[in-house]
């Protein structure tokens, strides 16, 4: 019985679907020879062929670039109705504080429509707290403290939203955090870079 | 509103460096500004030969703000979550090198006392044997000890509303009392404008010509924040004048300056405190920009 029922599998199996269907998963190991045999792909002839595909639905990625480097952005100058780039810089000792203040000034310039240009932070800088001993001259380490910045860059502020925005941020100030707005210099880009000791050395020597 | 819009909109922009501290340790309790304008544009003053003069007068008023001093108490259930907190990141931290050396000194107290106690074998820890964990932590408990704070909130000082030292979790607005028209009202201090100066001068004039004056103030923008209509009552109209117009500005305090003889002509009021001695009308006006933060 079944040699007969392979052969008709093979030969009428465009027509006869649902049976080849059932017929060839229920002699599934006998099958391969005949096929390997038939120099054909029969598969891709089935309405089901590709069923399962879906990466040709998804919107064309560009593949991101690796290097991420802090490309230099336009200095905005300030006109007549706007102030230009302007940096609001949060320091002091406690990180949470710190970083809390920042993140909160952020969410805010997103919902009042304020574009932030950038948020970073600066390096942090350690304080030694040192004391006179009591009896004797010798300074001892009485505490160490840790002064953290954290910098949101505004790329351009309207002057009739500025003193809303500025009461806002000074009612909500939390305690030891202090607060400053400055304009983004050049200089202040630059700052953030760690010096080349070795290339200023070269500079210098040719400059000679 | 021809004129002064279009000298405002002619000078270029005061650039103001300020920056704000609000330290523990501050002067008596005030932020410390550091304001320099970098470049303070000279304001154009455009000759206009023949201008329409518009029937209401100009005036600018100063909105002078004494920022909240110390952080505002937190309500039960902020203080039932704050509580939660702590306790899940305290149950979740790792020990600190202070804590490591406390257990360690600990451990090394209870193995000299053991019979069998071999000093060579132990590391060198000569400086932390002459000064344990323990009494830095003891001389640390002394001097919290020696600290006294001050109280937070003071009764009767609250109730003193001339005072600046009062209701210290909450912003003030200062009130002056001002004759106004033949009347003395309370209200935000205010002057008129003046051929050839900008709306916030006026402001900046309005501040200083107080008579309980001495304060200094940073302004927080060339633009006012809000305006407020008065027409004069049918009797009082001229043909030139049919009422007034009020611009505000905010400014903070930055420095209280030499204290004054104590008469009433001066408020420092908290929000929910201004309803009682504004006008209606004025209130409505005055309370959208001033923050019930």
């Amino acid at each position: 019985m079944n040699p007969v029922f392979r052969k008709v599998s093979v030969t009428q199996q465009a027509l006869v679907l649902n049976q080849a269907l059932t017929l060839c998963r229920a002699t599934p190991s006998i099958q391969h020879p005949v096929w390997a045999s038939v120099n054909e792909r029969q598969y891709k002839t089935m309405p089901t062929h590709g069923i399962g595909r879906w990466k040709h639905l998804l919107p064309k990625e560009v593949p991101k670039k690796k290097k991420d480097t802090t490309q230099k952005k336009q200095i905005i100058a300030a006109t007549d109705t706007a102030y230009g780039t302007l940096n609001v810089k949060v320091s002091g000792y406690d990180m949470t504080l710190v970083e809390h203040y920042s993140q909160y000034i952020h969410n805010l310039c997103n919902r009042l429509g304020i574009k932030v240009a950038e948020c970073y932070a600066l390096p942090t800088k350690t304080t030694e707290v040192m004391l006179m001993q009591e009896q004797g001259t010798k300074m001892y380490v009485d505490a160490t403290l840790k002064t953290h910045e954290r910098v949101v860059q505004l790329s351009s502020l309207n002057a009739s939203l500025c003193p809303v925005f500025m009461d806002v941020l000074l009612n909500n100030q939390p305690e030891g955090v202090q607060l400053s707005v400055k304009e983004h210099t050049e200089a202040d880009f630059q700052a953030r870079f760690k010096g080349r000791p070795e290339l200023e050395g070269l500079i210098a020597q040719m400059n000679q | 509103m021809a004129a002064p819009c279009r000298r405002m909109a002619s000078r270029s922009l005061l650039q103001i460096v300020s920056s704000f501290s609000r330290t523990a340790v501050g002067n008596s309790g005030f932020r410390l500004f550091s304001n320099t304008s970098v470049c303070r544009a000279i304001v154009q003053t455009r000759f206009v030969p023949e201008r329409a003069s518009s029937p209401w007068t100009l005036k600018a008023a100063v909105c002078l703000q004494r920022l909240p001093v110390i952080s505002a108490d937190c309500a039960p259930i902020e203080q039932q979550f704050k509580e939660m907190m702590h306790q899940m990141e305290l149950e979740k931290s790792v020990l600190s090198d202070h804590e490591l050396r406390l257990l360690e000194d600990a451990e090394r107290m209870s193995r000299k006392r053991a019979d069998d106690y071999d000093s060579d074998e132990e590391d060198n820890h000569r400086d932390q044997d002459i000064m344990l964990a323990q009494d830095l932590e003891d001389i640390w408990e002394q001097r919290m000890k020696n600290f006294q704070p001050e109280l937070r909130v003071k009764a009767d000082v609250d109730k003193d509303l001339t005072s600046l030292q009062r209701c210290l979790a909450d912003s003030l607005i200062l009130l002056a009392e001002q004759q106004v028209g033949g009347e003395k009202l309370w209200l935000l201090p205010q002057a008129q404008w003046q051929e050839g100066e900008t709306l916030q001068q006026t402001a900046e004039r309005a501040l200083a010509s107080l008579p309980a004056a001495g304060f200094k103030a940073t302004f927080l923008g060339n633009a006012p924040c809000g305006v407020y209509k008065y027409k004069l009552p049918k009797a009082a109209r001229t043909e030139s004048v049919v009422g007034t117009k009020v611009f505000f500005f905010k400014a903070i305090l930055s420095d209280k300056g030499p204290p004054a003889a104590t008469n009433a002509s001066f408020m420092w009021l908290k929000r929910s405190e201004l309803q009682r001695y504004l006008k209606p009308a004025y209130m409505m006006k005055v309370e959208r920009f001033i923050l019930g933060l």
